[in-house]
């Protein structure tokens, strides 16, 4: 089978799940105790202004008939309408997504750009003090709450020193005129990069942390596998074991704990963004809640399932283009 | 006889481990001339492996190799010598690690690892892997060095090579894969290939074509071989001489038809003992009794007088270093009894055939007037040393 | 793998399982003295049982005095950890430092918050929430994980590809996600984080259960057992489960720390305990509105959280080293 064809059997067996996704937030969106009307109208609205919203809604419908409503809509994409905003779910998705990838993306970013160096130097001199100091620094990585870094960072870099700003983000691609302060498209990238420096390590320290530990370990395997030997007495330089023999086979692991870091990423995402006070889907589904506006607690809560089984589609492919011994599935 | 291809002398590799230090070769000396397979044989934890590592200079930490010469085609592999301080450090003619890297390790010294399921790189293609050796360490192109490697695969037996060139290791069956790494030692044009037990991980059937391959390859290219095995029958196959290690030591070393028709020492009876013999009918075959002890804390005097069948006394107290001994001193008392030969290396003529064992006259220690000694081979009885009875008087 | 990975499961580099990995060769080493002994032998491990221990005790000595004594003991020797205090002294910055509110006093040794309490008396109050969140999540998740991934691996067959669909499904929404929609529709109250955190933990469990349960299976003594006429519900709960001790006590320890991340976070958006309760996240949400005054505050519960977590994770690596003999430094 090919890659692409692997892709594409990936996906579809990633249908059901969505599906699962749906019926799960579905189930705890109908549990939400209190009436969405009553938020709208008031305590004491008059009967025929209920019914109409009920109507409206089809909140008059017993609950497995507005399930298969719902289901075909997502499958048309109708996520529903916002009570909140009074806009369709999928326009405050698409206007709120692209801020919470750019986001998630540098996380990534920063987290494997650190990592992959620090765990390789750290499997390389293992027990030496750069390995220490990387298995420390690691440590204190997957222990440390995300939004605490994010308080502590704002305290330091955006009161205490003033360098970066405390709250916000610009979007790379925005708009000059609606950014402030920003009179060109490079304004606007410094700006977004800017924006983005203390939001992106404290989201993304956790995933460095464990990318760095999975790297020692899997360099340490791999530093003693038998083709690293054989490399070694055939006179293949430390380097280049290092730089190409070990490495690439240590990869394998790391993108699986990548794919599987994306899920707490996601939900640090909510909690980033609200230290950082971004408009993102995170602060979106808080919003939701707060508001038990039902269709669109559904909607962001289903998208964030939707993110995260693309990023696993993503990493598996990713696995299987570098594992040549990924068999596509086919048995 | 001319120079040795490959020299060892008293190679002594160590472990240091937390529970102490690993003397995992110790002491061992032996020859590879030009185009001559030599057997390296013994129970697993014998010294084998660290010895050939030893040789390319690739033991790993915590091991270190801490004293001996290794020399091939007239250079230093390994040497040492008295620092100012006293202390031994290497020696002036020792090669440096790059030179070990750059000139040694697959252009002149080659390696067959024992298992091929995990020799070959799981990610990279088995043609891309040969080719990269090969590249290495000749003098070849990119391109030159793809066409060598297809040869060279098709050489050792590999059908469709330009095909199978492209496909990864796991693709290929074990004896294939196998043959990759045969085909990957030979393609860089070594002097010596190391095998290190390069078919136990394969079943008997692949095992033989693997054998049959190998002589015929290096009939054709005059290669030597060290084949390190614990495996007698592949000795008897494909060897023209043998050394026998117990615990780091070489106690018999012998072409490889006196070490089967000759046998010396008891161990290298034992070992032969435990396998069937086509040229031989025995009754049954009689494993070696107990297990070998651990190489951080050998037993006194002969390492083996613990499992020995003939173990006396003396055999706890005396260590005996491998020398040449009289023909049929022991097994055959009316034979002429030739003055033992003290010093094993007389390079003129016939190599000999050493031998590390105190029952021989040689070593003149009072074994025969030892009392006989209780051991794991003789299970409380002494009949082990009745049956071989009749040694020579004084 | 959340979404049934079943395509590479034939590839050996799954080191990214964390302590399921190479679960199979622990067998002989399980016993639970000697693995103790292998714990006590590590330095840093050691630290872990320190840090967990000491945690532990604090923590239970708050639940003693929180629900026995009602704060009796925080008041004869520290300060109400709750209430309001009568002399207000707000947001007072730690012994030793100054900041606009005034002058850092011995007896509120780390500064008081918002509303003059006593920081260090609500830190060390605090434990008992993280504490009682951290075991009964990873109870939840342990029981539920065990139960589905033991059933799930020993029938194989459609039971195994329900249970395990859903489960995976569960997986499939970021954690924290679901958490908050859980405790939306069912109450936003400690329990419900309790067992949303649970929940979540569920899948992790269950993986690592399952995988060892198809392993073991096929073992001569399990096959013994069955020739013998033991029945199933037996041989899973006498011979699977506590064959399997190994890797979970390593899992369960990790998870303690996670599930206090977890719960910490949601306190910090609002769901878990709810005021006047002293718990580490909820401190930190609060100092959030302080950060430029009093940014000491906001140091605190973190490090608090920070050296618990760092405990458990210690711990689990050390327990993990202890078990696996492959993995050492």
């Amino acid at each position: 089978m090919s890659l692409l064809r692997y892709s594409a059997w990936r996906v579809t067996q990633a249908l059901p799940v969505l599906v699962g996704i749906i019926a799960i937030t579905f189930f705890l969106a109908n549990q939400i105790p209190g009436d969405p009307v009553e938020i709208m109208l008031g305590p004491t609205p008059a009967q025929e202004q209920v019914e109409a919203i009920q109507a409206k809604y089809g909140l008059d419908r017993p609950a497995h008939e507005r399930f298969i409503t719902y289901l075909t809509g997502v499958a048309t994409g109708d996520l529903g309408t916002s009570i909140y905003y009074d806009r369709p779910v999928l326009e405050m998705i698409i206007l709120r997504l692209p801020v919470t990838l750019v986001l998630m993306l540098s996380a990534f970013a920063f987290a494997i750009i650190t990592a992959i160096p620090l765990g390789v130097i750290s499997a390389k001199r293992r027990n030496e003090p750069a390995d220490h100091v990387s298995r420390i620094v690691s440590l204190i990585g997957v222990s440390t709450p995300s939004f605490w870094i994010g308080l502590v960072l704002i305290i330091v870099f955006a009161f205490h020193l003033g360098w970066f700003p405390a709250r916000g983000l610009v979007l790379p691609w925005a708009d000059p005129a609606d950014v402030r302060g920003a009179a060109t498209r490079f304004e606007v990238l410094r700006q977004a990069a800017h924006h983005l420096f203390l939001p992106m390590i404290a989201l993304g320290t956790l995933q460095m942390a464990q990318i760095t530990r999975i790297e020692r370990s899997s360099m340490v395997d791999s530093l003693q596998g038998e083709y690293v030997k054989l490399a070694r007495a055939y006179g293949v330089p430390e380097s280049t074991i290092v730089r190409k023999h070990a490495f690439q086979v240590a990869q394998l692991p790391v993108i699986t704990i990548v794919g599987l870091g994306l899920s707490t990423a996601l939900g640090g995402a909510v909690l980033t963004e609200t230290v950082f006070e971004i408009q993102g889907m995170g602060r979106l589904i808080i919003t939701a809640i707060n508001n038990q506006d039902y269709e669109l607690i559904m909607g962001t809560t289903f998208m964030f399932g939707v993110a995260y089984v693309v990023g696993v589609i993503i990493t598996d492919i990713a696995y299987a283009y570098l594992d040549p011994r990924v068999t596509y599935g086919d048995e | 006889m001319t120079e040795p291809l490959l020299s060892v002398e008293n190679l002594k590799t160590q472990f240091f481990t937390e529970d102490g230090t690993v003397r995992a070769v110790d002491g061992i000396s032996f020859d590879v001339h030009e185009g001559e397979i030599v057997g390296l044989v013994g129970e697993s934890g014998a010294g084998k492996s660290v010895a050939t590592s030893s040789i390319l200079r690739l033991v790993e930490s915590p091991g270190e190799v801490v004293d001996g010469e290794i020399t091939f085609k007239g250079e230093t592999l390994f040497g040492l010598e008295e620092g100012p301080d006293g202390e031994p450090q290497p020696s002036e003619e020792m090669l440096s690690e790059e030179e070990m890297r750059d000139d040694i390790r697959g252009n002149e010294i080659a390696i067959i690892f024992q298992d091929p399921m995990e020799s070959l790189n799981p990610v990279f293609t088995v043609g891309g892997q040969l080719r990269e050796f090969i590249e290495l360490n000749r003098d070849l192109s990119t391109k030159e060095a793809e066409q060598e490697a297809i040869d060279m695969l098709r050489e050792v037996g590999i059908p469709d090579p330009e095909n199978r060139y492209d496909e990864y290791p796991h693709q290929f069956s074990g004896g294939m894969r196998q043959r990759v790494l045969i085909a990957m030692a030979l393609a860089c044009q070594p002097d010596l290939i190391i095998a290190d037990e390069p078919t136990t991980a394969l079943d008997v059937t692949v095992e033989g074509q693997i054998l049959e391959l190998v002589e015929e390859l290096q009939e054709k290219y005059g290669t030597a071989f060290i084949w390190v095995t614990h495996d007698m029958s592949v000795v008897a196959e494909i060897c023209d001489r043998v050394n026998v290690m117990y615990l780091g030591e070489i106690i018999e070393q012998a072409d490889v038809d006196d070490l089967f028709y000759d046998t010396k020492h008891p161990y290298t009876q034992a070992l032969l003992d435990s396998m069937p013999r086509p040229d031989e009918t025995v009754e049954e075959l009689n494993p070696i009794k107990g297990v070998m002890p651990e190489a951080i804390n050998p037993p006194s005097g002969c390492r083996f007088h613990s499992r020995c069948p003939e173990a006396r006394e003396v055999c706890t107290r005396v260590h005996p270093e491998p020398r040449t001994v009289a023909e049929g001193a022991v097994a055959d008392a009316d034979a002429p009894t030739e003055a033992a030969v003290a010093d094993a290396a007389t390079d003129d003529g016939e190599r000999p055939h050493t031998v590390a064992c105190v029952k021989y006259d040689a070593f003149d220690v009072g074994y025969d007037s030892s009392e006989p000694l209780e051991t794991e081979a003789t299970g409380g009885f002494s009949a082990g040393l009745t049956d071989t009875g009749g040694e020579a008087d004084d | 793998m959340a979404l049934g990975n079943t395509d590479t499961d034939d590839v050996p580099a799954e080191g990214a399982d964390g302590p399921d990995e190479g679960a199979g060769e622990v067998e002989a080493r399980v016993g639970m003295r000697y693995t103790l002994a292998q714990v006590k032998r590590d330095t840093t491990a050691r630290i872990g049982i320190y840090i967990v221990g000491f945690i532990t005790a604090v923590a239970l000595f708050a639940s003693i005095d929180y629900y026995i004594l009602d704060y009796a003991i925080a008041e004869a020797i520290l300060y109400d950890p709750e209430s309001d205090p009568d002399t207000v002294r707000r947001l007072l910055p730690p012994f030793g430092m100054e900041n606009q509110f005034g002058q850092g006093v011995l007896e509120h040794p780390l500064g008081t918050d918002h509303r003059g309490r006593d920081i260090f008396t609500r830190l060390l109050y605090g434990t008992r929430v993280a504490m009682t969140v951290g075991f009964m999540a990873t109870t939840i998740g342990l029981v539920g994980g065990t139960l589905i991934g033991a059933v799930s691996g020993y029938y194989g067959g459609w039971i195994d590809d329900v249970l395990q669909r859903a489960t995976e499904t569960v997986y499939a929404i970021p954690f924290l996600v679901l958490v908050i929609a859980f405790m939306t529709a069912f109450g936003r109250d400690l329990r419900f984080a309790m067992i949303g955190v649970g929940i979540t933990a569920i899948p992790v469990f269950n993986r690592l259960i399952r995988s060892r349960v198809v392993s073991i299976r096929e073992e001569d003594y399990i096959e013994a057992a069955r020739a013998a006429g033991v029945k199933d519900r037996n041989i899973i709960l006498r011979h699977i489960i506590p064959n399997s001790f190994a890797p979970v006590l390593v899992q369960a320890t990790l998870q303690v720390g996670v599930s206090i991340l977890i719960v910490a976070g949601l306190s910090f958006l609002g769901f878990g305990a709810q005021p006047p309760t002293p718990s580490w996240g909820q401190m930190l949400s609060v100092s959030r509105g302080y950060m430029l005054p009093a940014p000491t505050f906001s140091v605190w519960p973190g490090l608090a959280i920070l050296i618990t977590v760092v405990g458990f994770n210690i711990l689990g690596d050390g327990l993990q080293d202890a078990l696996d003999p492959r993995i050492n430094n």
